[in-house]
């Protein structure tokens, strides 16, 4: 097998097709439960487990294109920065809707109070992280996407540059992550 | 964006303001974070940055965000502000890439450190005590 070459054949490709369709679906129908959940705040909280799920799973395919670019080989780029843009809206939608939901876990009788009256820590240790590292993502995939763009065909002759950006998509996921855990853990512990 | 000059030679300026400007945004979040906890009337002056987003202010079983809203406020007006100028400074000028990446994430790491309140708060109330705040 040559270094570099990735290549699947027709089956191989429909298999992991399904396969990808299928975890999304259920992946999404998590969030998606939130609608029906018995809450004034159920779409809120519906449309920010919908967006910070997409916005995982974006992020997620793009480190697997973000690693070519490390290594300096030839990526497709055309489609790349396509990926990158949707990325980049799906994080503004996880940051905005972030924000809406947020006003609700700051309300009279919210989240945040359950939290500090019974865990404290999970609020002033972990919620006080996660807001912030959660509007990381956006930006950084933002400028990823403006190096593609801006620099466009000719990054094939920078690696230097090349590689800055998959780093830009990997640490852009590793914050996403860190967001998407610590969201779970307090949407389990107490939902709005 | 490129197509005036001749792409085989590219500048490495435009990245590092489109992430330096990033770096700054974060930093100003986190000081703005960090001086919002100190005083009342400190948070209120952060507070007030951020009253033009819906929902900045407010109680009851809604809430608002907060003074989360004037942070967030101060770091998008120095993201982009600090992105043009330097993408106008720097757009002719070759910096290195290698010597950036390692800076950007070690800075990157060092913000996030930031905001973990076990690690930053012993470091943010003796800077405030040198100021004699709180």
């Amino acid at each position: 097998m040559r270094a570099g070459d990735y290549s699947h054949d027709h089956f191989g490709k429909t298999v992991i097709r399904i396969q990808v369709a299928i975890a999304c679906s259920l992946l999404l129908m998590l969030p998606a439960a939130n609608f029906f959940y018995p809450t004034d705040y159920a779409l809120k909280a519906g449309i920010h487990g919908i967006s910070a799920i997409l916005a995982v799973v974006v992020g997620t395919y793009l480190t697997h294109r973000a690693i070519p670019l490390v290594k300096g080989m030839r990526v497709r780029l055309e489609s790349l920065r396509h990926w990158v843009a949707a990325a980049t809206l799906i994080n503004l939608a996880g940051a905005v809707s972030g924000n809406w939901i947020y006003m609700r876990y700051r309300g009279q009788d919210g989240p945040r109070d359950w939290i500090l009256e019974r865990v404290p820590n999970f609020h002033n240790v972990l919620m006080e992280f996660k807001e912030f590292a959660s509007l990381f993502p956006f930006p950084l995939m933002l400028s990823a996407a403006f190096m593609l763009y801006y620099y466009g065909a000719s990054l094939q002759f920078r690696h230097d540059i090349g590689r800055f950006v998959g780093v830009t998509i990997l640490v852009s996921w590793s914050f996403l992550l860190l967001g998407f855990v610590a969201g779970l853990i307090l949407a389990k512990l107490r939902f709005v | 964006m490129q197509e005036d000059t001749d792409p085989q030679k590219l500048y490495s300026g435009p990245l590092v303001a489109a992430s330096l400007s990033l770096l700054l945004a974060f930093l100003t979040l986190m000081v703005s974070h960090h001086i919002s906890r100190l005083t009342r009337e400190l948070d209120n002056i952060v507070h007030a940055y951020g009253h033009w987003i819906p929902g900045s202010t407010g109680s009851g079983p809604d809430g608002s965000i907060g003074s989360y809203s004037g942070k967030e406020t101060l770091a998008l007006g120095v993201w982009l502000s600090s992105w043009l100028i330097f993408h106008f400074l720097w757009r002719r000028q070759e910096l290195s890439v290698r010597a950036w990446t390692r800076i950007f994430v070690i800075g990157l790491l060092a913000i996030t450190l930031g905001f973990f309140h076990p690690l930053s708060d012993p470091v943010v109330l003796f800077i405030a005590g040198l100021f004699g705040i709180a």
